[in-house]
């Protein structure tokens, strides 16, 4: 047996019921570390995780790995700080081997106005706990000695901000890692079980109507990614939220030799490799609005284009596998965690395409919110009704490269 | 004889092999072993080849001088650098040639049914390609359109089709037992091909269906395990009746069944026109379920894992095969699926479906993907040789190459405060708007009131959304009652063309646009010797502070606008662009013993800060409404209506903690960015900093985002003092000097 | 090397049918009529223009570069351009070439007349780069 198998814990599954004090919408890692921090903190497991398709179906399975802290407002830095905390013992919490590889990440700057970005970032990271430095070229040089700083001519590297903590985790285990732990505390996690709509008692929400029967609960949350505008939408909630493609591709497996994780806040476009030696390379999300998981030769081509201008040791590299999921992103381009503002309904959204990162945080911070009523400090800014105080937490900037 | 070079030996080939019958032809193994089916499905060939690893040797054909290295047995193959530099061209990849290919119907497989469907299609009058790797057309992936990638040794040619039909036929089933992994095995047909190349098998012996030509000893009964001898298989062992006979042999051929080679329709998008035809489309009966040996040999993962992974719960077909890795190798399933789906049919009593597929099915390098992607194209003002020819250094903005300055940007700073300056502002946005309904489109547009705007006069406008954010910012230019001018920030011009192209049709309105943001270059002449620098150059009329006038200045028609963003007296001349150079040289000569000198991006944003001015997208954010940004003055919410208005309205009562503040400090000025403290607490940050020579300390703009706004807070470890802009000159008498 | 000279001409912005009066006009040989939209014209080579509507907006235009190419220049190009090419003639097509935002005046080449390549001013360089 393979160490891969052999380190995977079990799941255990369990016989639907048809109440629950929490059903939980979405058995990606957001619904998951939701149920398995109200088992493990809180001793709430009379909980249902649903899921329309298999666990980790969605982004959650999909994504590629990168665990940063580095954003550029206080609010997210701290709490994509934490999420990094709890990824660093979440293997030694869970028994689950998750991959965990602190690497560090390089933003690299080519222009003045991006100098100057990262350059803040690094200020403000450092301050709010999420150790990043600028770097200059030969710096940034020794950290990756692939890199082309000329950046074929084309895309000359200025400097960079090197953020040392950076890490990548092996995405799906991470999903199971969750699912483990909450079922073995009881919870059940319904698969192939889609949500078609919500249970209403007035305007309260009482639980949902799933193919396979209602199931009512005391308290519903939704996390189920791309398709959050559908579940909003049985509780005629209008969400600031748009459902975009993002896709990503890999390469065949080689031999250790990138050491970070590159991005670059021009074009836009990152790298890692994995522990099975494979080349993880994605870009920013397709522009137009849409559920579509297939992908594009397009996509193919300007991400490859770009990125072999900045790691020229990349072209010779076969691609093995594309693909694609459809992110939640807010208007922000900040999360919206919290109450809903229709009674028994809570959201975990708008985690675009940088929520894997924010896993452990979101999960562990929405739990608290559901067992005490009371919205812990670090989600407070995160809340939906923001929007309407115009209190929005612009961070786009921080998006592009995951 | 010709020859190709595995692992640093020489081997000969016979023409037409491909590298991997050449290498079977020695007597050699492509890879490490495995059952070798030499039709592109299995990973079992796969080896570097001219340096680029993953190559399925069955499907190259041998070339003279060909590099053929193996992986190595355990772990991955390195990665070499590619010879090619990496050269500052676009495309960067232009030494791979890309064809495009429009097509009515593409036929991919040339076998029978594939023969079919373009007799077919023939008859019906369409034009078919056919294609098939056998004649070096591998099929990478089928993506929206439809388009087929295909990969040619020559090139990568992209069709765009009406219509694709996949007629790939069936793969054959791979052997799972104890030592399925050894060399020696292969598939029926293989067989029959290395037979026909004319490679000696030894002694074969068949087990299942066997081959059509080559020569073998066919053992009845099933598959039970092939035993090991020196590394190679020596002996299969055959279950019949319950009995297990053992049989000694030097290559294995397995007749197992098939499988569908379906990858690229199950790839494609299901709305798309794409048929499968043939043995693709069959149905075949799944191989029964595996017992023992290695599964997927991409992963190298083995039944034991299967079982391992059931075991512990992962019970869906994409969770088996998350959990083991099976079928995310190189070959994307092609060995391992129909054997993965027989193991959940047995354990769960019911087949699943296959997975599903993604691109690509035969892989293409990222050089290859790459061919022809152009990269985007950076703008030149008409200056740029002005500006190189000074010094400058330059800098992307917006879009644009900018002077970011000429080596010495205190200089060009002094320049303009004390003297006269050139800055290239030709990057700026420039629409000529005119038509009934003008006016009431930039009432509806802007938050300022514009009717009142006089031929000849100019006004500064904010640029809101909806949302009553700021999202521009620029110049109302009125030439007649209905005609207008509008200048837009060089980086904001694109988004403000549309935003006003959307509007003026959402509204019906009557208004014409002309964009001129590339057919105008524009230079602004600042300081307080600009307006005796021009008039040197003929400009003897000069409009004052914001009114604006056409002219004629060193012979160039200009249409002069007086406004300030440095603080100075300015004078922005917008002209043709194919002049530009010409006015630039004369206003640069006829200023030499005035001091004039050109300033960069670097002094200006220095400059504009003394005055407090805001840059949209520096200091301005995403959420920035006049209000935070203390420019209500901009706003006239007495106006019926214009966008942003009722966003504005609702909001104005609304509890806000945010605004942009000045702020100064002793000595340099703190890095923009910088967090600003107050008790300990982060509070803000700086938003734009300077250190100012002319007032010989720091000062900045910056964001405050915490009640009550304290008067001093901390920066850098230093304190700072909130203060009022303008920092220079309050009153702005300089600018209507 | 193609040479990407400025282009000296008219652009008018008006009513598409007052254009459309100026499109079916006939035209000394000098003169090339391009229309970038239907309120958009370009009109290269004549010297006044008179167009109807008080609102039309009349200006000199030097902010295009452009070249005449020969059939072979044309091929050249069109190797290029990763969208197909319209068949009928004359026709003005616009999109990428060579990555560059770019329009071709596509003339038949059995009236002996050229077609002409044409971009804006600030993209002339990358553009003949990128067709060297
Ligand atoms: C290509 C790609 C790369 C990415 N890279 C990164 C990265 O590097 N770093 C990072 O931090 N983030 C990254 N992300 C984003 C990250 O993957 C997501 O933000 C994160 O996984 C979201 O988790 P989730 O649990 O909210 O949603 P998901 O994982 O999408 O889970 C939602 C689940 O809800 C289920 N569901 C949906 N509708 C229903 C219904 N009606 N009933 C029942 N169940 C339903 C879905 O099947 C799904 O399993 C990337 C995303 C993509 C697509």
């Amino acid at each position: 047996m393979n160490e891969f198998v052999e380190t995977l814990l079990d799941l255990q599954w369990h016989e639907p019921k048809s109440t629950y004090d929490v059903v939980i919408i979405g058995g990606g890692g957001h619904g998951l570390a939701t149920a398995y921090y109200l088992a493990t903190r809180h001793g709430i497991t009379n909980v249902a995780v649903v899921e329309a398709n298999y666990i980790g179906s969605g982004n959650s399975g999909r994504n590629t790995t990168i665990i940063r802290a580095n954003y550029g407002i206080p609010e997210s830095v701290r709490f994509y700080q934490h999420s990094l905390d709890l990824y660093s013992t979440l293997e030694e919490e869970t028994g689950c081997w998750i991959m965990h590889a602190t690497k560090g990440l390089l933003w690299l700057a080519h222009t003045e106005t991006a100098m100057r970005s990262e350059r803040a970032r690094c200020l403000l990271n450092t301050a709010c706990g999420a150790e990043t430095v600028m770097v200059d070229p030969q710096a940034a040089k020794a950290i990756c000695p692939q890199l082309d700083l000329s950046g074929g001519g084309r895309y000359p590297v200025l400097g960079a901000s090197h953020h040392v903590g950076a890490a990548t985790a092996r995405h799906d285990r991470v999903v199971w890692a969750y699912a483990q732990g909450a079922m073995r505390m009881g919870v059940h996690v319904l698969q192939n079980t889609q949500v078609t709509g919500l249970l209403r008692d007035g305007e309260r929400v009482t639980g949902v109507q799933t193919a396979n029967g209602n199931i009512s609960a005391g308290v519903v949350l939704s996390a189920v990614g791309g398709n959050v505008t559908t579940i909003a939408n049985h509780a005629e909630l209008r969400l600031p939220v748009r459902t975009h493609p993002l896709q990503a591709f890999v390469t065949n497996g080689y031999a250790q030799s990138l050491g970070p994780i590159i991005s670059d806040t021009e074009l836009f476009c990152y790298v890692s490799q994995t522990a099975r030696g494979q080349m993880l390379i994605g870009a920013e999300f397709d522009p137009q609005p849409s559920y579509s998981t297939q992908s594009s030769f397009n996509f193919l081509q300007s991400c490859t284009s770009k990125v072999t201008h900045l790691l020229p040791f990349l072209k010779n590299l076969r691609i093995l596998r594309q693909w694609t999921g459809i992110c939640d992103v807010s208007a922000d381009f900040s999360p919206i965690i919290g109450h809903t503002g229709v009674d028994g309904l809570l959201i975990t959204t708008g985690w675009g395409t940088w929520g894997f990162k924010a896993i452990p945080a979101g999960g562990s911070l929405m739990a608290e919110l559901i067992a005490t009523g009371k919205t812990p400090p670090l989600l407070e800014p995160f809340g939906l009704d923001r929007f309407a105080s115009d209190q929005a937490l612009a961070d786009q900037g921080s998006t592009g490269t995951r | 004889m010709s020859r190709i070079v595995v692992d640093g030996r020489t081997i000969p080939y016979e023409s037409g092999d491909s590298v991997a019958m050449a290498v079977l032809r020695a007597g050699e193994h492509p890879h490490h072993g495995g059952a070798l089916c030499l039709a592109g499905d299995c990973p079992n060939c796969v080896c570097e080849v001219d340096g680029i690893a993953y190559v399925r040797t069955c499907q190259t054909p041998a070339k003279p001088g060909l590099v053929v290295r193996r992986h190595p047995e355990v772990g991955a193959p390195e990665i070499r650098e590619p010879a090619q530099p990496n050269v500052a061209r676009s495309p960067a990849a232009a030494h791979i040639e890309v064809r495009r290919i429009e097509t009515d119907v593409v036929v991919i497989g040339a076998g029978e049914s594939g023969r079919i469907a373009e007799a077919e299609a023939v008859a019906a009058g369409r034009a078919v390609t056919v294609l098939d790797s056998a004649d070096g057309n591998e099929v990478v992936a089928i993506y929206g359109g439809p388009t087929v990638i295909v990969r040619r040794p020559d090139a990568m040619v992209h069709y765009n089709a009406n219509e694709v039909v996949v007629a790939t036929g069936a793969a054959e089933i791979q052997p799972v037992c104890p030592g399925n992994t050894l060399i020696g095995i292969v598939t029926a047909r293989a067989a029959d091909q290395m037979h026909t190349a004319g490679v000696d098998l030894g002694v074969a012996v068949a087990v299942g269906t066997p081959p059509q030509t080559a020569p073998c000893m066919a053992v009845p009964g099933s598959l039970v395990r092939i035993v090991e001898a020196d590394g190679k298989l020596s002996a299969v062992v055959v279950s019949h009746d319950g009995n297990e006979t053992t049989t000694p042999c030097d290559t294995l051929i397995v007749g197992l069944g098939f499988a569908p080679r379906d990858v690229l329709s199950r790839m494609a998008a299901p709305h798309l026109p794409v048929r499968t035809v043939g043995q693709a489309a069959e149905r075949f009966a799944l191989p029964p379920c595996p017992t023992a040996g290695i599964v997927c040999p991409c992963s190298k993962i083995g039944v034991d894992d299967l079982d391992g992974v059931w075991d512990r719960g992962f019970r869906e077909l994409e969770l088996v095969k998350r959990a083991s890795l099976t079928g995310t190798g190189t070959c994307q399933g092609s060995v391992c699926v129909p054997h993965l789906r027989a193991f959940i049919a047995e354990r769960s009593g019911a087949i699943p479906e296959p997975f599903t597929a993604r691109p690509a099915t035969r892989q293409i390098t990222l050089a290859e993907a790459a061919a022809d992607v152009h990269t985007d194209v950076f703008r030149r003002s008409p200056l740029h040789d002005e500006h190189l020819a000074l010094g400058a250094q330059l800098d992307r903005f917006g879009g644009w190459w900018r002077p970011w300055n000429y080596g010495d940007h205190v200089a060009e700073y002094w320049a303009v405060r004390e003297a006269v300056s050139l800055g290239d502002v030709s990057t700026l946005g420039k629409l000529v708007l005119s038509g009934p309904d003008v006016v009431e489109l930039l009432e509806r547009l802007y938050p300022t009131t514009v009717a009142d705007i006089k031929p000849g006069r100019s006004r500064y406008v904010l640029l809101l959304n909806e949302r009553g954010h700021l999202i521009d910012d620029g110049m109302i230019c009125r030439e007649t009652d209905s005609k207008f001018v509008l200048t837009f920030t060089s980086g904001g011009a694109a988004n403000a063309e549309m935003w006003v192209r959307d509007w003026i049709e959402t509204w019906g309105l009557r208004v014409h646009v002309l964009d001129q943001t590339m057919s105008l270059a524009a230079i602004n002449v600042t300081g307080p010797l600009a307006g005796e620098l021009l008039q040197r150059v003929g400009l003897a009329d000069q409009p004052s502070f914001l009114h604006h006038v056409h002219a004629t200045v060193a012979g160039v028609a200009c249409h002069v606008m007086r406004l300030s963003f440095t603080g100075e007296a300015s004078f922005e001349l917008h002209h043709p662009a194919d002049r530009s150079a010409e006015l630039w040289r004369a206003l640069m000569a006829s200023g030499r013993d005035l001091g004039v000198k050109p300033h960069g991006l670097q002094a200006l944003f220095g400059l504009r800060l003394e005055k407090g001015h805001v840059i949209v997208g520096m200091d301005s954010e995403m959420d920035s409404t006049p209000r935070r940004l203390n420019m209500d003055w901009a706003v006239k919410m007495d106006k019926p209506d214009f966008l942003g208005r009722s966003a504005l309205a609702r909001t104005a009562d609304l509890p806000d903690e945010r605004r942009l503040f000045g702020f100064t400090v002793e000595g340099a000025a703190p890095t923009e960015g910088s967090p600003i403290f107050s008790d300990g607490a982060i509070v803000g940050h700086v938003a734009s900093s300077f250190t100012s020579p002319l007032l010989g300390h720091g000062i900045m703009l910056g964001w405050l985002k915490h009640t009550p706004w304290p008067e001093q807070v901390q920066i850098d470890g230093r304190t700072a003092t909130v203060a009022r802009p303008p920092f220079y000159d309050p009153e702005g008498l300089r600018a209507r000097a | 090397m193609l040479a990407l000279e400025t282009l000296h001409g008219t652009r008018i912005v008006a009513a598409p049918e007052a254009l459309d009066a100026l499109d079916a006009a006939t035209w000394s040989t000098s003169v090339t009529v391009l229309r970038f939209a239907p309120d958009d014209v370009f009109v290269l080579g004549a010297e006044t223009i008179s167009i109807s509507g008080e609102y039309a907006i009349v200006e000199a235009e030097s902010g295009f570069v452009g070249c005449w190419l020969t059939d072979e220049q044309l091929a050249h190009v069109a190797e290029h351009i990763d969208w197909p090419l319209p068949v009928e003639r004359p026709v003005l097509v616009q999109g990428f070439v060579a990555g560059v935002p770019a329009k071709i005046w596509l003339t038949s080449s059995a009236t002996g007349e050229r077609s002409l390549l044409l971009c804006a001013a600030p993209y002339a360089c990358e553009l003949t780069e990128r067709l060297a």
